[in-house]
């Protein structure tokens, strides 16, 4: 299957040859995963390193200590778990709601036949090209005005974010959930319907349980992508309290960077343990999805 | 199937159950907006819970059922903000120019207010009547006294009032002076002491013991549409792009303008304007060059490894969990640990090379830093797709290549990388269009600088369109919406039509029938 491999000749060479390519192989693979894990060895030196103030000079800190993390959870003007809370749930919220506004949209392109189905699933594939905040002013704008009457849904409140959110979460997860869908054959549905089951029957009761893994990867993934979310929230939640993680964490760096090294890389730490953990644990999944996507096409 | 439940009382319950709910938050908010004078949101409530209900409640528009949710949100906060965008892109709409023509006459009403020539000042003794606040007034140099209230004057002969020592007016029938206190606390609202005289003239609160005899200096004229400013005689004329000028001199512009509809000027101005001409097109090129570099470095880099680990060598799965792991961070968290290692003077890379390299205020530096980040976020990916996309390559097609006689090398160049590149086509142009727009590694890792801000740089060396578009829009001294919405515009046109372009390749929109 390689380069080398399909090389079947002089025989007499073969096992040199192998062992070769295969040296080449390993030292390949050793050089990337130190540029892989380089960044988060330092990361995770620095949140021991009590040095304190700026990025230390050394990689590996002299004194070990856990300041780093024992501040995130006592200073009032580093509120750690209130952002950490903030951004659990308004992702949690948007990863359900968006994929269940998803395979709404996915059953219906997939199974139902419609006047302006082709044009909607087009548009659809269109819409999803564009992040929303590529109308950031307009938005910004908007939220201002909504603010005006509504102040707990417009700018400045984690509900209008959130609402911002679920404007994308049809192109995002339309396309995606409906080739899983197709994937699912047509008799499963015809035989609930000659029993005389109703549409919204056979999905609740036959298409949901059928894709429930791959709904908790959309989901799973979906909520990775509201927590590395940065321009939006960081344009509409100014307030301290009100921030999410990638928001308050770039004001611990923000701007004068070692301004507080140390104790973001201590509340960097101790937010990506969860989501590492979990894209660890199902990698078979992901990987799996991201290499059948790719040939798919 | 016969195990299906029948459409259960209780779920018709929880239906009807959630549609009333919908209904009531809804229809309440759209109360509330209607309330407020805000016929446009209330409106769309109205509209969005009617629509609700006909769906929901009617045994037809099966469909509908399923997509009213996702359109609903996908037309508010997604395509009324597309178009609203485009709107916006065709106004002069920037700091300065953010509210309409009639209130920025009424703004310039207030700053045109001046002393009246006669000079005449009065004494002020702020007080209440009737739980209203009112005011007595007495004239500095002719004595005359006035009591105020409701914007209106009302002179007292010499035995309605009673004066103090200084000859001050403090007490009438029914008025209820403030105390010191009070009074000391009442500038809040001093400025809606205003009381229009007979002769033209507004009485005015200076502070809390004085007011002052003011004339309105600036007339509007409707016909002419002009400003007139009656002390001076100049005219100021409405220049067509938002503002009143000078009619001898244009330079002389008055403050606050409007936002004017003027459908090209930001357009003509990314065009022609050298000022805004000359950062934009420099942007518009690194972000064409940092959108196709990058994904070829990272398909590459992907590419190899995936070809590297294709083989069954030892420790390959142990290699694949760690070569993912940039992958698995959150991204927005690795751009700033980056940003951090790549800090001139105690960043991890400068204390490893012992060296102190600019990394992120040298402009050539600055994007090699971005590239280097971007294929760390991005090389995971590839070489997940990648190994996807060796393992679906049909194995006799190179069996036949190699009984030919072509070599390895020949086999890979001609014949699977084509291949590869046919099956991921599609995915890399997603993921130029997607880094077309990679805010989050610009923002965050050099904030698009380094910027030369003493030679007047708008743009910094790493700023792509959207980075621009965004410090346009929110960042510095004078905010321009309109020319940021132009821009947004712009990376509209270009991003779809990519899109477009791709899609028809892959043939996707055919194939969906």
């Amino acid at each position: 299957m390689t380069i080398s491999s399909v090389k079947k000749f002089p025989m007499s060479k073969k096992k040199s040859r192998r062992t070769a390519s295969n040296t080449w192989r390993h030292v390949f693979a050793w050089s990337l995963i130190l540029f892989s894990i380089f960044p988060i060895f330092v990361v995770v030196m620095s949140s021991f390193d009590a040095s304190g103030g700026l990025a230390s000079s050394q990689i590996i800190p002299t004194n070990f200590s856990l300041d780093n993390y024992i501040q995130l959870f006592t200073k009032d003007e580093l509120p750690f778990g209130i952002w950490i809370w903030n951004t659990f749930y308004i992702s949690a919220i948007n990863a359900v709601a968006s994929v269940l506004i998803g395979v709404f949209a996915a059953f219906a392109f997939s199974r139902l036949r419609f006047k302006g189905r082709k044009f909607g699933l087009q548009a659809l594939l269109l819409i999803q090209v564009f992040p929303s905040f590529l109308a950031l002013a307009a938005i910004y704008v908007i939220m201002e005005r909504i603010y005006t009457v509504f102040p707990a849904i417009g700018l400045g409140s984690i509900w209008g974010l959130l609402l911002i959110y679920l404007g994308g979460s049809m192109g995002a997860n339309a396309w995606l959930l409906k080739g899983f869908l197709d994937s699912i054959p047509m008799e499963l549905d015809e035989a609930a319907k000659i029993d005389g089951a109703s549409p919204s029957q056979i999905f609740w009761q036959i298409f949901l349980p059928l894709t429930t893994p791959v709904l908790i990867v959309t989901t799973l993934l979906s909520f990775v992508g509201t927590f590395n979310e940065f321009i939006l929230a960081s344009l509409f939640l100014q307030d301290v309290n009100a921030r999410t993680v990638a928001v308050g964490l770039q004001s611990f760096v923000g701007g004068e960077y070692g301004a507080n090294w140390n104790a973001f890389a201590a509340g960097s730490v101790l937010a990506a343990i969860p989501l590492v953990a979990l894209f660890l644990g199902l990698q078979k999944y992901i990987v799996g999805g991201v290499a059948a996507g790719a040939v798919k096409g | 199937m016969s195990k299906l439940k029948a459409n259960l009382p209780a779920s018709l319950g929880l239906k009807i159950l959630l549609l009333a709910l919908v209904t009531a938050v809804l229809g309440f908010m759209a109360y509330l907006a209607f309330l407020a004078g805000e016929w446009l949101i209330g409106g769309v409530l109205t509209a969005v819970t009617v629509v609700a209900n006909v769906i929901y409640s009617s045994k037809r528009f099966v469909p509908a059922k399923f997509l009213y949710p996702g359109i609903i949100f996908l037309a508010l906060f997604v395509v009324v903000p597309v178009i609203y965008t485009l709107v916006m892109s065709t106004y002069n709409y920037k700091t300065g120019n953010e509210i309409t023509k009639e209130e920025a006459i009424t703004q310039l009403y207030e700053i045109g207010l001046t002393q009246d020539v006669s000079g005449t000042t009065y004494s002020m003794v702020l007080g209440e009547k009737d739980g209203k606040t009112a005011v007595l007034l007495t004239d500095q140099l002719s004595g005359e006294v006035f009591f105020g209230q409701n914007q209106e004057l009302t002179q007292l002969n010499d035995g309605d009032y009673v004066a103090g020592p200084d000859g001050v007016a403090v007490e009438s029938d029914g008025f209820k002076r403030l105390s010191d206190e009070a009074a000391a606390n009442a500038e809040a609202y001093l400025s809606d002491l205003k009381f229009p005289a007979p002769d033209g003239t507004i009485i005015m609160a200076q502070g809390v013991d004085i007011a002052a005899k003011m004339i309105q200096a600036y007339q509007y004229d409707q016909a002419t549409n002009t400003l007139t400013d009656s002390i001076s005689g100049t005219v100021y004329i409405d220049n067509g792009n938002g503002n009143f000028v000078d009619q001898a001199d244009n330079e002389v512009i008055l403050y606050p303008g409007w936002r004017q509809f003027n459908p090209l000027q930001n357009y003509a101005g990314l065009l022609a304007n050298p000022a805004i001409r000359g950062p934009f097109i420099g942007v518009f090129i690194w972000t064409f060059f940092f959108s196709v570099s990058t994904v070829v470095m990272m398909f590459g880099l992907g590419l190899v490894l995936a070809i590297a680990l294709d083989k069954k060598i030892r420790g390959r799965n142990f290699y694949r969990g760690l070569l993912i792991l940039p992958y698995a961070m959150p991204s927005f968290m690795s751009i700033l640990i980056w940003a951090g290692m790549f800090n001139r003077e105690n960043g991890a890379i400068n204390s490893l090379l012992g060296l102190e390299i600019p990394w992120l205020e040298d402009p050539i530096l600055a994007k090699i830093a971005i590239l280097i980040v971007n294929l760390w976020l991005g090389f995971p990916y590839f070489y997940l797709i990648a190994t996807g996309a060796l393992q679906a390559l049909p194995t006799d097609l190179e069996e036949a290549a190699a009984i030919d006689g072509a070599t390895g090398q020949q086999i890979f160049w001609r014949i699977k990388l084509p291949l590869i590149l046919q099956i991921l086509s599609p995915l890399l142009i997603a993921s130029m269009a997607f880094n077309f727009n990679n805010f989050n590694l610009v923002y965050l890792l050099t904030r698009g600088g380094p910027t030369d801000v003493i030679n007047g740089e708008t743009a910094g060396a790493t700023d792509i369109l959207i980075t621009y578009a965004y410090k346009t829009a929110f960042a510095g001294t004078e905010q321009n919406l309109g020319l940021a919405s132009a821009i947004s515009v712009i990376i509209f046109l270009i991003v779809g039509l990519l899109s477009l372009w791709s899609l028809r390749r892959s043939k996707v929109l055919e194939i969906m029938q």
